[in-house]
């Protein structure tokens, strides 16, 4: 069997001696008591000696290495042609695999703690992911990175861009102002914006408003606000289209909160009424109202302004015959509401949608719905 | 000295006191009187803390310091030392204002009536405390060839201490010209020592080898008996162990004497004093009397019209005084040879510190050749420089005072403890004596160092495998420096022993001296200007490109924190920075909080206790100056070391837990 030689300890306070010479090759004959080796600390040189009488299987040191009191140093055989074990001992100065390596690297796991992101939206090839793959898929993104919760709207503008080099001057924007960027920029990172559109029966909804405004002695037609309201029982109705998609699971509401934007001089509000779909049509409309008499005093409150659900846009004010709106963040859906053509009783109801969660077909069935009032279906 | 009626001074500036009986007591009722100045002002509420007056061992006191000739005879006194004080330097008004804490004090106020230092006489308040450093200054005394001698005086009551018995044994074995001397007084405080001392007094002076004698104060042939003992210790430059059996008047300090009355009438009839001058003619002994009670009402008056004393800017540390600013020496460069392990860079260092000045002294136990030290740091040094590498006795608390005293006289002392766990042996002289020295008396510098092997790695069990420096850095004063193989320790060595008048405590770790030498990729840290002594033991650098995590260490755990920052840039794609610090204290603050500040994470891993540690006091800095990164510190748990290699591998930081804990930062 073969038998190892070990390196010796020349001096109880060094663990680490020189080999200074080998003087056996691998296939030599050796007698216990010969000469094999030196080292050397730095109090002496000793010599190693065979213990017994065999052949030189293998070295495993070089001259001028230094190697660990206590290694093997070399291996001798009873016969020439034996087997020397496997080494068990990896290399000391590599530092072994930790347990966790499925994990993130830390330094992908400071990237994403530093852009917000979640591990889940990041794709990797190797088995960790690594900053490469985060770098990767900002770069994917257009060089931004956004939030990852339904509960809150990140920064707009999560990269240092540089100045343009045409002269001009910066300034802040406005609460109102951020509030549309921070709307466009989660639109463009985060959904994947579909659009149809359906005609559906003004005379229908014109003669529904107007009773509603006979019944309630409104002056001014609640045909929009109807029309929204419509569209929050539908939701409730239909909890597939309240809906968004995070770390890429849907995430279905448990209240439709409806977005209904307004323009207000420059700028787009997305007032919100919150859980409309605990209210009556009258309780919706006076809430809308509310909401819109705040946004047009430049008052609106926080809760006014955040976390809808589902949306809801009119240009027909403006007598646009079609528009295609923003989705506003983490919704999936937003009815666009539009003058009827020049000449024409016809008009059409359009939706944005998040096609990576609603297909043609929801969006479909939902404008099918709206197309007509309530009392008529 | 005072103008003192009917005494001139010696060439040192010192009271010449005669033989003759009225000159002895007119002396001695000189310093009675000052005593009883003393109390009076004590009862006023006019004394600073407390005192210990020598009442009734006037005479006693007077006898061995009277005996001194020599301008650089040393004095090394204790608690109860006015008697020695003012025999050896005629300052009346300075002690009594001392013991006042005023500025007329003779040290300032710095010291009061137990901390005097004053020329060669230095009195301190731990029992037997000095005698190692006198031991260290009568060697320093023999290989200056000089004729002066040591006198350590001490009360019976220090008998118990074992410091003292250290010191007699280095001094009789290196023949060195100390005079121990015990008063004699039999009581310590309150205690009889009739129920403390063991054995004979006499016999442990002739046990050590030493010359002893013993005498009374109350005998007349007192004085003469005393110069001739004090000649045979300068003659035969051989120590001496002299016992003066004489009584104690008053109480140990104010109102602590609780002897019986029948007891003190003994010792007042007894009183040597009174019975010397009862043998002076009346129209004499009451002359003397006059003009002493005069001269007294002048100290008293001088004393009183004294301010307090008073700091003009409270002192932050002891490196710098008010007149004497610590000395800014370039770094010394000291090149040795490349691919050289540590071990062979100190002991080039010590070579070369041992040739170039006939000052530096290398000791400590086992050095001599062939051995050359545990470690073989002091190789091939007793052969080469005979008669200053010293291998001592186990004794580290003796050699360590030997060590203090060798500085004190201008010595470049460098020592050696074998095992830094045993550093706690020195603690006394480290804390109470060496660093007190720069710190209280700013005439005295105390340029030594102590080396010593640190840390585990080797198995070597609970008691050979500490890091002890977390206990080292908190003595105000003390110098700890700690390099690692990417410094240039022969530097630090030699910028410790030649460039730094302060006490330094240079660890050096184990598993480094086996390690090559160089910087590899680390450069030195810029130093801040605020930073004392940053510029003789430097911080080093290895740079990144941005860190996510700055490792900081020092000493032996830097082989292991390479390994891991190898792997946390190779597997975690991190940017690692590590800085290594030399100097534990004082702390380099301000480069530091410079360069780390900023750190988005900070790991500081030390091999020592990191509960109430260095990595806490660099963290509590850091945090004082705003650091809001993250923070860990890692080091070892407060439990002894185990001895088996893989339970010790378990309890001192490791690659694997040093990694996990970094990473965590990222959680």
């Amino acid at each position: 069997m073969p038998h190892p030689v070990y390196v010796p300890c020349v001096n109880i306070n060094d663990d680490i001696v020189l080999i200074v010479d080998v003087t056996v090759s691998a296939g030599d004959t050796v007698k216990a008591g010969d000469m094999i080796a030196e080292v050397e600390t730095d109090k002496a040189v000793i010599p190693v000696e065979a213990e017994q009488d065999g052949y030189v299987l293998k070295i495993l040191c070089d001259v001028e290495e230094r190697v660990k009191v206590g290694a093997v140093m070399m291996w001798i055989g009873d016969s020439p042609d034996e087997q020397v074990p496997e080494p068990a001992s990896k290399n000391p100065d590599e530092v072994s695999s930790r347990t966790n390596s499925q994990l993130p690297t830390a330094k992908a796991r400071a990237l994403l703690d530093k852009h917000k992101l979640d591990v889940v939206q990041i794709p990797h090839q190797g088995e960790r992911l690594t900053a490469r793959d985060i770098e990767a898929f900002i770069a994917g993104q257009g060089g931004t990175a956004g939030g990852v919760t339904a509960a809150q709207v990140d920064s707009p503008q999560s990269f240092e861009e540089q100045l343009p080099g045409t002269p001009g001057s910066l300034r802040s924007l406005s609460a109102e102002e951020q509030g549309m960027v921070s709307t466009v920029i989660w639109h463009r990172d985060h959904a994947v914006a579909a659009y149809l559109e359906m005609a559906y029966d003004q005379q229908a909804w014109n003669d529904y408003a107007a009773a509603f405004a006979e019944r309630h002695k409104f002056m001014l037609s609640p045909l929009l606000p109807l029309m929204a309201y419509r569209l929050v029982k539908l939701a409730r109705d239909r909890p597939g289209i309240n809906t968004t998609l995070v770390n890429g699971q849907k995430y279905l509401y448990d209240q439709v909160n409806l977005g209904f934007t307004v323009q207000v001089g420059e700028t787009l509000y997305l007032t919100v009424v919150q859980q409309a779909d605990a209210m009556d049509d009258r309780q919706f409309i006076d809430a809308l109202g509310e909401v819109q008499r705040h946004a047009m005093a430049k008052k609106l409150r926080p809760e006014e302004s955040k976390d809808a659900t589902l949306g809801f846009s009119s240009m027909a004010r403006w007598n646009v015959s079609r528009h295609v709106p923003v989705l506003a963040p983490y919704t999936a859906l937003m009815v666009a509401h539009s003058a009827p053509q020049k000449g024409g009783q016809s008009a059409v109801l359009g939706a944005s949608y998040d096609h990576r969660i609603l297909s043609g077909h929801d969006v479909a069935n939902v404008l099918q719905a709206l197309t007509q009032p309530p009392e008529v279906q | 000295m005072d103008r003192i009626p009917g005494f001139d001074a010696d060439v040192a500036g010192r009271p010449l006191i005669g033989l003759e009986p009225e000159n002895l007591y007119a002396y001695g009722d000189l310093i009675r009187r000052t005593e009883q100045l003393i109390l009076t002002q004590f009862g006023r509420g006019l004394v600073s803390g407390t005192t210990h007056t020598c009442l009734g061992q006037e005479l006693c006191q007077m006898s061995v310091v009277r005996a001194l000739t020599h301008p650089q005879d040393v004095v090394l006194s204790n608690h109860r030392n006015h008697g020695h004080f003012l025999s050896y330097s005629g300052e009346f008004t300075g002690l009594v204002a001392e013991v006042m804490g005023r500025e007329a004090g003779v040290c300032g106020g710095h010291g009061g009536s137990q901390h005097l230092a004053y020329r060669h006489f230095h009195s301190n308040g731990v029992q037997g405390g000095m005698s190692g450093i006198g031991v260290g200054l009568g060697l320093a005394r023999k290989l200056d060839d000089s004729e002066s001698i040591v006198v350590v005086i001490l009360g019976d009551g220090t008998l118990g201490q074992g410091l003292l018995y250290e010191s007699m044994n280095l001094a009789s074995i290196w023949d060195t010209p100390v005079l121990f001397v015990v008063e004699n007084n039999g009581i310590a405080q309150t205690t009889d020592t009739t129920g403390t001392i063991g054995g004979s007094i006499d016999a442990r002076g002739k046990a050590f080898g030493l010359s002893a004698w013993h005498f009374d104060d109350a005998d007349p042939q007192l004085f003469v008996q005393v110069e001739q003992a004090v000649k045979e210790v300068r003659h035969n430059h051989r120590p001496g162990f002299l016992v003066i059996d004489t009584k104690r008047l008053g109480p140990h300090s104010k109102g602590d004497d609780l002897r019986l009355e029948s007891e003190k009438q003994a010792i007042s009839q007894r009183d040597p004093l009174i019975a010397l001058g009862q043998r002076l003619p009346e129209q004499t002994r009451l002359a003397i009397e006059e003009l002493n009670q005069a001269f007294i009402r002048e100290v008293e008056a001088a004393a009183t019209a004294s301010p307090e004393a008073g700091f003009a800017d409270p002192p932050r540390h002891i490196f710098s005084g008010t007149d004497k600013e610590p000395e800014c020496p370039e770094t010394t460069s000291f090149v040795t040879g490349q691919g050289e392990n540590v071990r062979t860079h100190l002991n080039r260092a010590l070579h070369h510190l041992l040739e170039s000045s006939d000052k530096t002294i290398v000791l400590g136990e086992d050095l001599h050749d062939p051995y050359g030290g545990a470690f073989k740091v002091t190789a091939g040094l007793s052969s080469k420089f005979s008669g200053r590498v010293l291998s001592t006795p186990i004794s580290e608390a003796g050699i360590t005072g030997v060590t203090i005293g060798l500085a004190v006289a201008g010595f470049r002392p460098v020592m050696e403890v074998m095992f830094a766990d045993f550093l706690t042996l020195c603690m006394d002289q480290l804390y109470n004596h060496a660093v007190k020295f720069p710190g209280i008396f700013r005439d005295v510098d105390v340029p030594l160092v102590i080396r010593a092997p640190s840390g585990g790695g080797r198995g070597y069990g609970p008691t050979h495998s500490q890091s002890p420096e977390n206990i080292f850095t908190s003595i105000p004063g003390l110098t700890v420096v700690f390099g690692s193989h990417r410094h240039d320790v022969a530097g630090l060595l030699v910028n410790a022993t030649n460039e730094w008048r302060y006490p330094v405590l240079f660890l050096e770790h184990k598993l480094l001296y086996a390690q090559i030498q160089g910087p590899g990729e680390f450069v030195p840290l810029d130093t801040h200007a605020d930073d004392l002594a940053a510029h003789l033991f430097p911080t080093l650098i290895k740079r990144c490109n941005g860190p996510d995590v700055t490792i900081l260490t020092y000493g032996g755990m830097l082989p292991l924190v390479e390994k891991v920052a190898g792997y946390l840039e190779k597997e975690e794609e991190l940017e690692v920075e590590i800085v290594v610090p030399a100097l534990l204290s004082p702390l380099p603050k301000a480069s530091l909080i410079a360069h780390v500040g900023d750190s988005p994470r900070l790991a500081i891993v030390e091999e020592a206790h990191d509960d109430y540690g260095v990595g806490a006091e660099i963290l509590a800095s850091l945090m004082e100056a705003g650091f809001a990164g993250r923070a860990v510190r890692i080091g070892t748990p407060p439990v002894p070391i185990s001895s088996a290699r893989s339970l010790e591998s378990q309890i001192l930081p490791s690659e694997e837990r040093i990694i996990n804990e970094i990473l965590r930062l990222f959680e």
